[in-house]
């Protein structure tokens, strides 16, 4: 029930509470008037009660000491008939001993009977309450003359009439709060959906049809400056901000694939430059003996091994370029591109390398190429510099049986705390920074994978898992 | 019974006192009359009706005194605080040596009535000799349909009011042992037979609930009196006159009627042997 009410939209939410809080004060007034009611009828009852009994006793005390029957059951049936509505429906007058003179019902009570048997029940003046169980009440009073204690009166009152009234009034306020509750928790509910129109706007472009919040047209936002239409302004604000910093960490990314292509691409002149000097060597061996066909054959194959490299090279680096804008699903190819694009970078730095890739990739992992590469190359371009010139770097990728675990080590100081924020948080990059670490964040979390970051002894590890068959929409 | 001679003469003596003294308008001492609680005694119509009746046939006003207990109206005749009053045979015959008789009713034909023997409706008792351990109620100690009846038919039994009854009470009043009985205040009651047949046609729904289980002899209906000494003054003459030929005047009928009578006479020689007779039952 409660998890039902919380699941409620807010505008049905507050009317519902709104009503609530009306049936429970409705409640709360209904017994406070029915309360007072209560009081009024039970004083009522005893005004009328004692003036019974006062004038009771003035007509009847001389005739109670003079033990006059007849007179007292005149007086008593006469007072009965007086009685204005027949409230008395009963009324019997004792002696000081208890034995009853006269009843207004002689047949019910007796003549010389004991007045005891029919006060059972019977309260004193002060007592009597009109109650709601029983539709006549017993009032049990001394009748006094001159000062002096002379017998006892019982009288018993009809009081259904004030019971039907007390009914009467309960049923009224119950029928009028619940009109009451339904009407204006009706007109609450219609008052708050549009109170929270705006709100419910807000709610609906944060949640667009993209899954992206979309601004609120100005037309939707509140007139004046009330607190909704600050919020509706605040929250097109807080969406452009928001498009603005998607856009600039896109671009940023962008900007990060290039650098990591600058960074490589010195790497790759020199490894490109290198064997220039050798085939060059070679085609001066070629033309000077070229007589000598033993040397020119070797010197042959020593040129198309360095145009072979250097076409493998060629290859790679297209690759990493055309691959960011692909589709292709990642193969052990491509981690051996990575070995190729990241092996001169750690031979510039004279770095040693462990790695350790499998041989094939099962069929069902279908991660994207071009993320997985971008993440791998960061996350090596990273280690390699922190390693330094001389360190040590080791890559392991594995199988496991929900995907592909990636684990990146490198000796060197630990991660800087602001690398490891931009790694494994979402918080604003810090000036001056780079976004390698961020994109890798990004690019992990758009293929649902998580990273993990340990530093045991001189080794940092960055660990990367991938869930087989995620993101692909992302790559 | 021979009434007729003795109505006459009555007529005649009344006759010849009115004609010797002045007539006497509304400035006059109003002629004061006691009455005992018959059973009309509570209603207005009835009162003024008799009281309108006399005063039309005296011409002078009528003042009627009314008190609770035949004791204090007898008290008040024998005292002179009265010039008449309508009283019961037995505190007549209690006070004969003080009293005369004007006059007496006459009901349903001739100026007796009975005692009645009553119980309420759903009480299962055939007589007197039933009611042992009863409640019950009596009109009024001096009064011989209302207590003097039913107390000497115990003597003759044997037996005495007060150990009889579980309880008796005096209601002073024979509308008042009808009502008892008949709301049940009491199981039995001692009553005016012509009271009880009178409120059967005027308040059927009260007698209705008692039964009748016995009834006495006929004897003398409550009469009329004035002191001896006083009768022969001229305003109880006229009053006697009054009475008497009650029943040739409008008024005067429709007194009688509210009455349920058929007019008053001289009483007849005799006419209280009967309750003479209970009240020797009760001294022996």
């Amino acid at each position: 029930m409660i998890r039902a009410l919380r699941t409620l939209p807010l505008s049905l939410k507050l009317p519902l509470l709104g009503a609530g809080m009306m049936v429970l004060v409705g409640a709360i007034a209904s017994q406070q008037v029915l309360s007072a009611l209560g009081r009024v009828q039970d004083a009522r009852l005893r005004e009328l009660a004692a003036l019974h009994v006062e004038g009771l006793s003035v007509a009847l005390g001389p005739l109670v000491l003079r033990r006059d029957i007849w007179e007292v059951y005149d007086t008593l049936d006469r007072a009965a008939e007086e009685s204005a509505g027949h409230r008395m429906v009963l009324t019997a007058v004792a002696d000081e001993t208890g034995r009853v003179l006269a009843a207004t019902d002689p047949r019910r009570v007796p003549m010389d009977s004991m007045i005891d048997e029919v006060a059972q029940g019977a309260a004193p003046l002060d007592e009597l309450s009109v109650g709601a169980s029983r539709a006549t009440v017993r009032l049990l009073a001394p009748l006094t003359y001159q000062g002096r204690r002379v017998g006892r009166i019982v009288t018993e009152l009809d009081v259904s009439d004030l019971q039907q009234e007390r009914w009467r009034a309960l049923w009224l306020l119950l029928l009028g709060n619940t009109l009451a509750t339904c009407i204006l928790a009706g007109l609450g509910y219609v008052a708050m959906r549009r109170m929270l129109r705006p709100v419910s706007s807000i709610a609906r472009h944060m949640s667009g049809a993209e899954g992206e919040p979309q601004p609120i047209a100005e037309a939707d936002i509140p007139d004046g400056d009330g607190e909704l239409a600050r919020l509706a302004r605040t929250y097109n604000g807080m969406v452009r901000d928001v498009a603005a910093k998607a856009d600039v960490e896109r671009r940023l990314g962008e900007r990060e694939r290039f650098v990591a292509l600058g960074r490589l691409s010195s790497s790759l002149a020199h490894e490109i430059n290198n064997p220039l000097g050798g085939l060059l060597n070679a085609t001066d061996t070629i033309r000077t003996f070229s007589h000598r066909p033993e040397v020119v054959e070797t010197s042959a194959d020593l040129l198309e091994r360095g145009l072979r490299h250097l076409r493998d090279v060629a290859r790679v680096t297209l690759d990493q370029n055309r691959l960011a804008r692909g589709g292709n699903p990642l193969t052990t190819d491509d981690l051996e591109d990575v070995h190729l694009l990241i092996g001169p970078e750690l031979k510039r730095l004279d770095q040693h390398v462990d790695w350790s890739a499998p041989d094939r990739l099962p069929a069902g992992l279908n991660l994207p190429a071009a993320p997985v590469r971008q993440i791998m190359l960061n996350l090596l371009l990273n280690a390699s510099a922190a390693a330094g010139p001389g360190g040590c770097v080791r890559f392991l990728a594995g199988i496991r049986q929900d995907g592909l675990d990636i684990v990146i080590s490198n000796t060197g100081p630990p991660m800087s705390d602001a690398a490891r924020a931009r790694l494994l948080s979402d918080e604003a990059l810090s000036p001056g920074g780079g976004v390698g670490l961020r994109l890798v964040r990004d690019l992990v979390k758009g293929l649902d994978g998580q990273i993990t970051h340990a530093r045991r002894g001189d080794l940092t590890t960055v660990r990367v898992v991938l869930s087989a068959g995620a993101g692909g929409a992302d790559a | 019974m021979t009434r007729g001679p003795s109505r006459r003469a009555a007529l005649l003596l009344a006759a010849s006192a009115l004609a010797s003294v002045p007539v006497r308008g509304v400035g006059q001492a109003p002629f004061r009359l006691g009455l005992t609680p018959v059973f009309l005694d509570n209603d207005s119509m009835v009162i003024d009706s008799l009281s309108a009746a006399l005063s039309d046939a005296m011409e002078r006003p009528i003042e009627l005194v009314q008190r609770r207990t035949y004791a204090e109206v007898t008290g008040l005749l024998l005292t002179g605080a009265l010039d008449a009053a309508w009283l019961c045979g037995f505190p007549y015959l209690q006070h004969a040596d003080a009293l005369d008789l004007l006059a007496v009713p006459v009901w349903r034909g001739q100026p007796l009535y009975r005692s009645y023997l009553i119980v309420g409706e759903d009480v299962a008792a055939d007589g007197l000799a039933d009611l042992r351990g009863a409640t019950h109620a009596f009109s009024d100690p001096d009064s011989n349909s209302g207590y003097l009846v039913t107390a000497s038919d115990l003597i003759a039994m044997g037996e005495h009011p007060e150990t009889w009854f579980s309880r008796s009470i005096f209601t002073f009043g024979h509308r008042n042992v009808v009502r008892a009985v008949a709301d049940g205040l009491v199981t039995s009651g001692s009553v005016d037979g012509y009271v009880w047949e009178a409120l059967a046609n005027v308040e059927p729904d009260l007698t209705r609930h008692t039964r009748i289980i016995g009834k006495s002899e006929w004897l003398g209906f409550p009469p009329v009196c004035a002191r001896r000494d006083n009768v022969a003054s001229e305003p109880v003459v006229a009053f006697q006159a009054a009475l008497l030929t009650l029943s040739e005047s409008d008024t005067g009928r429709a007194a009688l009627a509210a009455l349920q009578l058929d007019g008053f006479e001289v009483a007849p020689e005799g006419i209280f042997d009967g309750i003479a007779a209970r009240m020797r039952l009760m001294d022996s």
